[in-house]
């Protein structure tokens, strides 16, 4: 399952558009507390985070889940500063950045 | 006592020479036909005519021919009607030098009822000079205000991008959908679907959003040169709080907006406007973010000559001495700068005739800084005339 956490519709939109055109499952959360109230990922799922989150953040929101135990594959995106990006990932494990707007082909970058 | 009497007269009218020859001001003479009486020195530096040569004719002669045809007119008329349009008052006119050059003066006229008849004195200033030094001060404010619209885009730089990279993300995702789905269809040699272009047609949708942002934000910066009409205040300010909540996004400050129902009307630039209103909300956020209740209220209201448009914050309000020194240019008490801000914001509204005046607040109250600017009156039709 590909979990998608992003608060602006159109890029959540966009992104569901660009997994599930490509035949692979999708669900859309439009913040972190939302995804935490509905069922938990488990280590078999891919979580694409925006790290601006409004409320609990995307970095609050990795290290919430890393502390249940229920920690997916993640795959951060941020349209922020290098300098802020690796501010809010600090002390996470390994994960992937995306930043916005996209270089290149996110979907590769996704499933790769 | 005939011969005392001429002798007085010819002191009186010695010193009545020198004086008009010592005036800094031109100084004319005319009788109830329009005709020159009296034509000092400065006159005839102003004209390129000497006394001689003036004096005797009609004072159309040192006007411009649009005005000397209604100068007449208007003579005549206030002869009729007793209607004064400009004896006791004064105004802007246009006057003409020998060579055809015609230059703004500023003129005052006095009328004397004599034994031969009415007599209006003219006093007359070259306005050239004070001209050219407001034009430069527009000229400078232009370039300031600019400047300040430049380092405002700076602060919004990083919104800036935050905000393009939504749209320009989004389009791009969708780009890569539909051209993913395209090939897709073309190695099944299927015919692409609907589906692919209602993708398309999102795509587009967030092409418009990015553009739209970036042609709001370049009505901010582009400089121009400072263009009056007539705007509904409320309108104008709406606008500029619209753009300040767009950029502030996600910002917890509550922006109340406190408006009546009717226009309020004024004569004014609307940019410059709305510089000065980002300029106090800029502040006003930022006093109120620190504060425990963070909120600014904006309210416009009016009486019959101002309109006033007053923002208020829910911080502490400032102390007297700052409150003093608030208009300096260059002083703040914020790291970044605000000393300007306020300064240039007082010298705009000072340039619509209107002003910008600060309530310290204090014990419990924010601060309330008002901008005050004249109300629009349709009837004022001036016309520049020597009538």
């Amino acid at each position: 399952m590909y979990i998608i956490v992003e608060d602006d519709p159109s890029v959540a939109d966009a992104l569901e558009s660009l997994l599930s055109g490509a035949g692979l499952p999708v669900r859309v959360f439009a913040s972190a507390e939302e995804l935490i109230h509905s069922a938990p990922p488990t280590p078999e799922d891919t979580m694409i985070v925006d790290l601006g989150l409004p409320g609990m953040s995307g970095g609050e929101l990795v290290r919430h889940l890393e502390k249940a135990g229920a920690t997916p594959r993640v795959i951060a995106i941020s349209g922020k500063s290098s300098r802020t990006i690796a501010r809010e990932t600090e002390g996470l494990a390994a994960v992937k950045i995306l930043r916005k707007p996209p270089a290149a082909d996110w979907l590769e970058a996704i499933t790769a | 006592m005939g011969e005392l009497e001429d002798r007085r007269t010819a002191v009186s009218e010695a010193r009545f020479e020198s004086l008009l020859d010592t005036a800094a001001d031109g100084v004319i003479v005319i009788d109830e036909t329009g005709r020159m009486l009296v034509f000092n020195k400065i006159c005839e530096q102003l004209f390129g005519y000497t006394s001689q040569e003036a004096i005797g004719q009609n004072v159309s002669l040192i006007m411009p021919p649009e005005f000397s045809v209604s100068h007449d007119r208007f003579m005549h008329n206030y002869h009729r009607t007793g209607e004064k349009r400009i004896i006791g008052i004064g105004r802007e006119v246009s006057g003409m030098h020998r060579d055809g050059t015609v230059f703004p003066l500023e003129l005052s006229v006095g009328e004397a009822k004599t034994a031969e008849g009415r007599q209006y004195i003219g006093v007359l200033r070259d306005l050239r000079s004070r001209r050219a030094v407001e034009q430069r001060v527009s000229q400078l404010q232009a370039q300031v205000v600019h400047m300040t619209r430049l380092s405002a885009m700076d602060e919004m730089g990083a919104a800036m991008a935050h905000e393009l990279n939504q749209p320009l993300t989004a389009l791009l995702l969708y780009l890569q959908a539909v051209a993913r789905q395209v090939r897709a269809c073309h190695a099944d040699e299927k015919p692409p679907s609907d589906k692919m272009l209602g993708v398309l047609d999102k795509a587009v949708l967030e092409a418009e959003r990015a553009s739209h942002i970036v042609q709001r934000m370049r009505q901010m910066v582009e400089k121009r040169d400072p263009e009056r009409a007539t705007i509904d205040l409320r309108e104008v300010v709406n606008e500029a709080l619209d753009l300040s909540e767009f950029v502030a996004q996600g910002a917890t400050v509550t922006i109340r907006r406190v408006f009546g129902m009717t226009p309020i009307q004024v004569d004014a630039d609307a940019t410059q406007i709305q510089q000065i209103i980002l300029n106090l909300l800029r502040n006003a956020l930022e006093v109120a973010k620190e504060s425990e209740e963070r909120w600014v209220k904006v309210s416009i209201g009016s009486d019959d000559r101002s309109a006033f448009v007053s923002v208020t914050d829910s911080g502490p309000g400032f102390s007297e001495d700052v409150g003093k020194s608030l208009f300096r240019t260059f002083s703040t008490t914020k790291k970044s700068g605000m000393g300007l801000g306020l300064a240039i914001s007082r010298a705009i509204a000072q340039n619509h005739g209107g002003d910008l005046m600060a309530d310290p607040g204090g014990n419990g109250q924010g601060a309330t800084f008002t901008l005050m600017l004249p109300m629009h009156h349709s009837d004022e039709a001036e016309e520049d005339t020597w009538g």
